[in-house]
């Protein structure tokens, strides 16, 4: 039984690394979506999240955040969405500075994106990483989503604000928020 | 055991207050017609006396996830991807589409099932994959002509997972279902909910890859110094036995734990592979299996004398489960004996699942238990929804006018 397993698991390996090769070598747009897209979905299945932290696949989506292509932003947040549930690919975030990375693409203007970002964050935090994730800006972010149309936005950002963060910083950045009106410019996802 | 179930229950009833609404129809012309009104629908109106006005109207409700239904985006089926190389084509034509919990929900939306007065059977469909909650028809959301959309939120994820991917694509009454997730209509709760049932669900299945790993690597070199020490973590009641009994033991029962540690519903592969393999099943042995009776000679000094030294320092456990049985198919047992045996057997095992699912530390070793003979569905979830799917059919034809076979045709005047 787990002779056939082992089996099956290194194949998994060689399949996982082909399509890391792949991405690396094609030109074409098209197919490292295609990958990308692939890679992202491996990483929801907790099976898969041993070869993919072997071969660095984090880092590989932390690379997608910086990308123009609004498709690679949003497969590589949903990658890294599914992996940061994993204590060690978190650490393995964190280490790459993936707050700061993960932040930037707040703004975004796809809500996939955006619903990703606040997961991972929330993911992300741990008693080290708390101050740097309840940074007075992200909470802004925060409250305005909140007020967002959207259900799944509103919901997700509540979650935020009521696990992550106490009232008290709350309260300070609603105060900072009326006070300078910064956050208002914040533009909400539309797609 | 079961105040405890009941228990579960009424918490789960009491925060979906709702229970069910149901919709009415009647039948005129061989025409399914909603007896609610229809903006500027095709279909007539026709009343019906026994119908409350807000059964048929549940939008406004306190719940708020129930409210007018909006078109987004991740309703829409994407295009399927034609463009994959070979070595990345799947079995299914798919989507270039990321799936993560955000997507995901228990609730979900069908579209494309035909106006035909299928309700029943479409929740009765769903039912199947695990316990609906609730239920409703969707009559705000745009729908093709003919056609109805339901929105169905079912107790657990995992459910309304297994209910999309099968019925998503599927043909059903003549029309093809398209299936998706709407977790627009999750709250704020349930949000919470499903993200750290995401997360625990993660750190679970991380550890015991690890453990199996572990594992594994005690299998590779078994009878080095160290297996006593990495095997504590799997047999976690074992300690004082020799190290003859432990490297025997180790891989028997690794063998087992390598299937997956979640309670797993009684299965017939696992449950018949798991007999063959422990031969509780003594009769096939003594009428002269041979094969099972020279295994059991090699193993059988070891394991009896194992099993009497262990089962007296230890209470109840899967272990002693374990070697208590592969010692009764060594051993002769009166008939007697043997059913009371089988008996307390049954309700150790009855124990054991709901400690199981509640501690969930312990992995499952040993062989599935024939289930004490339940009333039909063999499985909680699906018990309450055909008890939640029983109630509704009796509301339901206590209606008169609603079952076309009802309505039997006038008979022909013969001329």
């Amino acid at each position: 039984m787990w002779k056939r397993g082992s089996s099956e698991s290194s194949d998994r390996f060689e399949y996982l690394q082909t399509l890391v090769t792949e991405f690396q070598d094609t030109d074409s747009d098209e197919a490292k979506e295609q990958v990308l897209a692939n890679l992202a979905n491996f990483a929801y299945d907790p099976k898969n999240m041993e070869y993919l932290k072997e071969l660095q696949v984090t880092d590989l989506f932390l690379d997608m955040l910086t990308e123009e292509n609004d498709n690679f932003v949003e497969f590589g947040m949903g990658g890294l969405c599914n992996l940061s549930m994993d204590p060690e690919c978190r650490d393995m975030i964190l280490q790459s500075s993936g707050i700061s990375l993960v932040t930037n693409r707040l703004s975004s203007r796809r809500e996939e994106t955006v619903l990703s970002a606040i997961t991972i964050l929330m993911n992300l935090t741990t008693a080290s990483s708390r101050s740097e994730i309840t940074d007075p800006a992200i909470l802004q972010c925060m409250l305005r989503f909140s007020l967002s149309e959207s259900p799944r936005l509103r919901n997700l950002a509540a979650v935020f604000l009521q696990d992550c963060c106490s009232e008290e910083q709350v309260a300070r950045a609603e105060q900072q928020m009326q006070g300078q009106q910064t956050a208002v410019g914040i533009p909400l996802p539309k797609e | 055991m079961f105040s405890e179930c009941a228990q579960l229950d009424q918490s789960k009833r009491s925060r979906a207050e709702p229970l069910f609404k149901i919709r009415y129809y009647t039948w005129t012309r061989n025409r399914c017609v909603h007896i609610r009104e229809r903006k500027g629908s095709y279909f007539e109106v026709s009343h019906s006396k026994n119908t409350s006005r807000n059964m048929a109207a549940p939008v406004s409700n306190n719940s708020g996830c129930w409210g007018a239904p909006e078109v987004y985006k991740h309703h829409e089926q994407r295009k399927v991807c034609i463009s994959r190389p070979k070595y990345r084509e799947g079995r299914k034509a798919k989507a270039v589409k990321v799936y993560t919990i955000n997507l995901e929900s228990r609730y979900l939306m069908v579209q494309g099932v035909p106006a035909i007065g299928v309700m029943t059977e479409l929740i009765q469909l769903c039912a199947l994959y695990g316990a609906v909650e609730e239920y409703r028809p969707l009559d705000e959301y745009p729908a093709e002509e003919f056609t109805e959309v339901y929105l169905v939120k079912f107790q657990k994820l995992t459910s309304a997972r297994a209910a999309k991917r099968h019925m998503d694509e599927k043909g059903f009454y003549g029309g093809v279902l398209h299936v998706c997730y709407v977790p627009e209509y999750e709250t704020v709760e349930d949000t919470r909910l499903k993200l750290q049932d995401r997360r625990r669900y993660i750190i679970r299945a991380v550890q015991n890859k690890a453990r199996e790993k572990q594992q594994e690597a005690v299998n590779k070199d078994p009878p080095s110094s160290d297996t006593a020490t990495t095997s504590k973590t799997i047999i976690t009641r074992q300690d004082k036995t020799s190290d003859k009994n432990n490297t025997w033991k180790t891989s028997n029962i690794s063998h087992y734990s390598s299937f997956p540690l979640l309670p797993v519903p009684p299965q017939e592969h696992h449950y018949y592979g798991h007999k063959s393999e422990q031969r509780t099943i003594p009769t096939e042995d003594k009428m002269g299996t041979l094969h099972n009776a020279i295994t059991d000679t090699k193993q059988q000094p070891e394991q009896s004398s194992s099993s009497i030294q262990t089962s007296s320092d230890r209470d109840r456990g899967t272990e002693h489960r374990l070697t208590s049985h592969q010692s009764s198919a060594v051993r002769f047992v009166p008939r007697t004996t043997h059913l009371e045996n089988r008996k307390r057997r049954m309700e150790e095992a009855a124990e054991l699942s709901l400690t199981d699912v509640t501690g969930n530390s312990e992995p499952l070793i040993g062989p599935k238990l024939p289930e004490p003979p339940k009333l039909d569905m063999e499985d909680e979830s699906l018990n309450t929804t055909v008890n939640l799917i029983r109630n509704t059919l009796k509301q339901v034809e206590s209606i008169p006018d609603l079952k076309p076979v009802q309505k039997k045709p006038k008979p022909r005047r013969r001329i």
